[in-house]
């Protein structure tokens, strides 16, 4: 039995370039067959493969790394030199982290757990993954709900449409029964537009100075194509309005705008100004009802999220630590169970047969009352001697020590299978307890 | 008896103001905002209940007091709230309504309603207690109307100047702020209508006129008329801002005149004598 029971090979946006990435990523039936083929490979009892655009990872319960190295170097001979390997707590560290997208290219990002799930859903269907890994994926979604939950990682607006999204939502709830316009042919104004269209607009204008791009642009957002000198009527009948040309001007004044709101009777309109150098005036946001923003505001908003998701990831850190330590706790607790249950079934096993033994000489003096006084009283003798030595076992594998569970063995002479005493050097802190807990944790399904 | 009633009420709101106010600051515990409209709800029936033992120890008299108007106000708002909350899922909105409510029955906590008369026989017409219940109902949603119409300027300060704090991820959109205080404004300008209309009533029942120019009647209809204009303001197209202002200068009026009104004695025939001579507390 190996020391170390889980590895992980794997590289990710961190490690790899994404043309090496691309080579070993996987998914769908290639992935089952993938998987397949690491569960038929020697000494490999279980086997999962995390396969998104950011990150491929091969965890296996393996007597070594080797299997799961195969996976990337008969793919991808170069993958070598961008991998990753980590074992026993540091692999379900890793993990836990992925799950909680504490590892990911936005951290925070929604995203990851469900790819792990389904990576997990995937495994277990084509059933690599068994037992220990379902507790270990189980207990890694848990912890990423947690996280999500008790921190803030997940809160807040990543990039400008998301800014602008979550903008027109504080200012008109959703856009059902209201217009979008889309003004110039900048890129970053489509996907805005595009992000908009989600709240349920349920008409997009699109306007260009050169007519050919705005029609592709129409087309490409779903929208209607009006003239450039409709500018000032169609701010009378949009209510968001999205302006990204590549003017050096101001396209839209203040004038536009005081004219535009009177028609608009004074309906809110909101003014994303998407453009450098700047396409809106900045002193239509000073007229009532009309909510301006520019490119240095969305960016503002994304900076202060990703400095909150900073401060909120220490926290997620703690939350992932703890249920680290958990999980390898219960591992070792479970690795003593095996002796606790062969003692309890040995000791069971005595109280019968003398209970039989007593009764069958003097059963026919007694009554109901009297044999079943017999049958309690053996297997009161049974718990009371055997409470003690179950406590202190627990105990000790919870705190990390095999010994215990050995010498239990031994001394009642059971012939059941448990975990070597070990003569691991001691390290000082206490992830590396649990570290050698969870390492010399074995698998017994 | 129904003082005792009426401060175990008045804890329950309590309860219910802290919770939602903790969880304006901690909106991730979805429990307190359940808490907080079960405490509310629990207040509003032991409200009831107090409103009921009163008007059997009093029979109805304290209701013509201050005291007793804001009272029965209070519980009029709570209710109205509460039914607010059925169709509209803004948790937020309680922290700025509760406190209201609390605040402004804390005054009636103190000392007893002593031993409050009714008015002469002669005032005693059938739409009085219309005219009383309408009146307090429309002064009760103006009250929640200037609430959120607080929260909407704050609100739209947060969206305006670009600051995207606590607040701004914490209120509601200002569309829906805007949709509700327009709503309340309407529900409460038909409700005040009504009163009105029973005022006129048993002024012509009472009084022997319709109009005699008591400051009462004066006030109620500036308000009338100020309520009246905003909601006809709303379809020639007033939204925002604005809209929020007046009804907060609205409600401003309101609770001025209706304090000042009760507080100034002989001032007006909505109190005292009510302008029949007759002595107060007549034969019930």
């Amino acid at each position: 039995m190996s020391g170390r029971e889980i590895f992980l090979v794997g590289l990710s946006h961190k490690s790899a370039p994404i043309d090496v990435r691309e080579r070993v990523a996987l998914a769908g039936e290639a992935l089952k067959c993938a998987l397949g083929e690491l569960k038929a490979m020697d000494g490999v009892r279980e086997a999962l493969v995390v396969s998104t655009c950011n990150r491929v990872e091969v965890y296996v319960a393996a007597d070594g790394d080797a299997p799961a190295r195969r996976f990337f170097t008969a793919r991808a001979p170069d993958a070598v030199d961008h991998l990753y390997v980590k074992a026993g707590v540091e692999a379900v560290r890793h993990l836990f982290r992925v799950s909680a997208s504490l590892d990911s290219m936005v951290v925070g990002e929604q995203q990851i757990l469900g790819q792990v799930k389904e990576a997990y859903g995937l495994a277990s269907a084509a059933q690599a993954a068994g037992t220990f890994f379902s507790r270990l994926c189980n207990r890694a979604f848990a912890t990423a709900k947690r996280v999500r939950t008790e921190t803030g990682i997940g809160r807040g607006a990543t990039s400008m449409s998301q800014v602008a999204v979550e903008l027109v939502e504080k200012i008109f709830g959703d856009l059902k029964g209201r217009a979008i316009l889309l003004a110039g042919a900048g890129k970053m104004g489509a996907l805005s537009a595009k992000a908009l269209a989600s709240l349920g607009a349920d008409r997009i204008f699109v306007t260009n100075r050169s007519p050919e791009r705005g029609l592709a642009l129409a087309e490409q957002v779903n929208g209607n194509f009006r003239t450039w000198e409709e500018l000032p009527h169609l701010l009378a009948e949009a209510d968001v309005a999205i302006i990204s040309t590549g003017a050096p001007t101001y396209v839209l004044t203040r004038e536009m705008l005081v004219k535009a709101m009177k028609v608009r009777r004074h309906r809110s309109i909101c003014l994303i100004d998407l453009a450098v150098p700047r396409n809106v005036d900045p002193a239509c946001g000073d007229l009532a009802d009309v909510f301006a923003y520019d490119v240095d505001d969305l960016e503002k908003v994304v900076l202060s999220t990703h400095e909150a998701r900073r401060g909120e990831a220490a926290r997620a850190e703690a939350i992932v630590e703890a249920e680290v330590l958990a999980f390898a706790k219960e591992r070792e607790t479970r690795a003593a169970l095996p002796v606790l249950v062969q003692l309890r079934r040995h000791a069971d096993a005595i109280a019968r047969a003398e209970v039989e033994r007593t009764l069958s000489q003097v059963g026919a003096k007694l009554d109901e009352r009297g044999r079943r006084s017999v049958e309690a009283m053996a297997q009161a003798i049974v718990n009371k001697l055997l409470h003690g030595p179950t406590t202190r076992l627990k105990e000790a594998a919870s705190s990390g020590d095999g010994t215990l569970a050995g010498a239990a063995a031994a001394l009642f002479g059971i012939e059941a299978e448990v975990p070597r005493p070990k003569q691991a050097e001691r390290r000082e802190d206490a992830p590396a307890d649990a570290a050698r807990a969870a390492a010399s944790a074995s698998e017994r399904t | 008896m129904s003082i005792v009633i009426l401060r175990i009420a008045a804890a329950l709101y309590a309860g219910a103001t802290a919770a939602y106010i903790v969880y304006f600051a901690r909106p991730r515990h979805a429990r307190l905002a359940t808490g907080g409209a079960a405490l509310l709800s629990g207040a509003f029936i032991v409200h009831a209940i107090a409103i009921g033992v009163g008007c059997a120890e009093f029979g109805g008299a304290e209701f013509f007091s201050l005291r007793g108007g804001v009272v029965l106000m209070v519980w009029l708002a709570a209710g109205a709230y509460l039914l607010l909350q059925r169709f509209y899922h803004l948790p937020t909105v309680g922290a700025f309504i509760t406190p209201f409510i609390l605040v402004a029955l804390i005054p009636a906590l103190f000392g007893t309603p002593g031993h409050p008369e009714l008015p002469p026989e002669a005032v005693r017409h059938p739409t009085l207690t219309l005219h009383i219940l309408s009146a307090v109902l429309g002064v009760a949603l103006f009250g929640i109307a200037f609430g959120v119409a607080i929260m909407y300027l704050l609100q739209e300060r947060e969206v305006k100047g670009k600051r995207f704090g606590a607040l701004f991820s914490r209120l509601p959109s200002l569309d829906a702020l805007d949709r509700m205080v327009q709503r309340l404004v309407r529900a409460g300008f038909v409700v005040y209508t009504v009163a009105l209309v029973a005022g006129t009533i048993t002024a012509t029942a009472v009084w022997k006129s319709a109009w005699s120019w008591d400051p009462q009647q004066i006030v109620s209809m500036v308000v009338w008329i100020l309520y009246g204009a905003l909601v006809q303001l709303r379809h020639s197209g007033w939204h925002g801002r604005r809209y929020a202002l007046l009804t907060l200068v609205g409600f401003v009026l309101v609770l001025g005149s209706m304090v000042s009104l009760k507080v100034v004695p002989g001032v007006t025939r909505h109190a005292g004598d009510y302008g029949t001579g007759a002595p107060a507390g007549g034969a019930q």
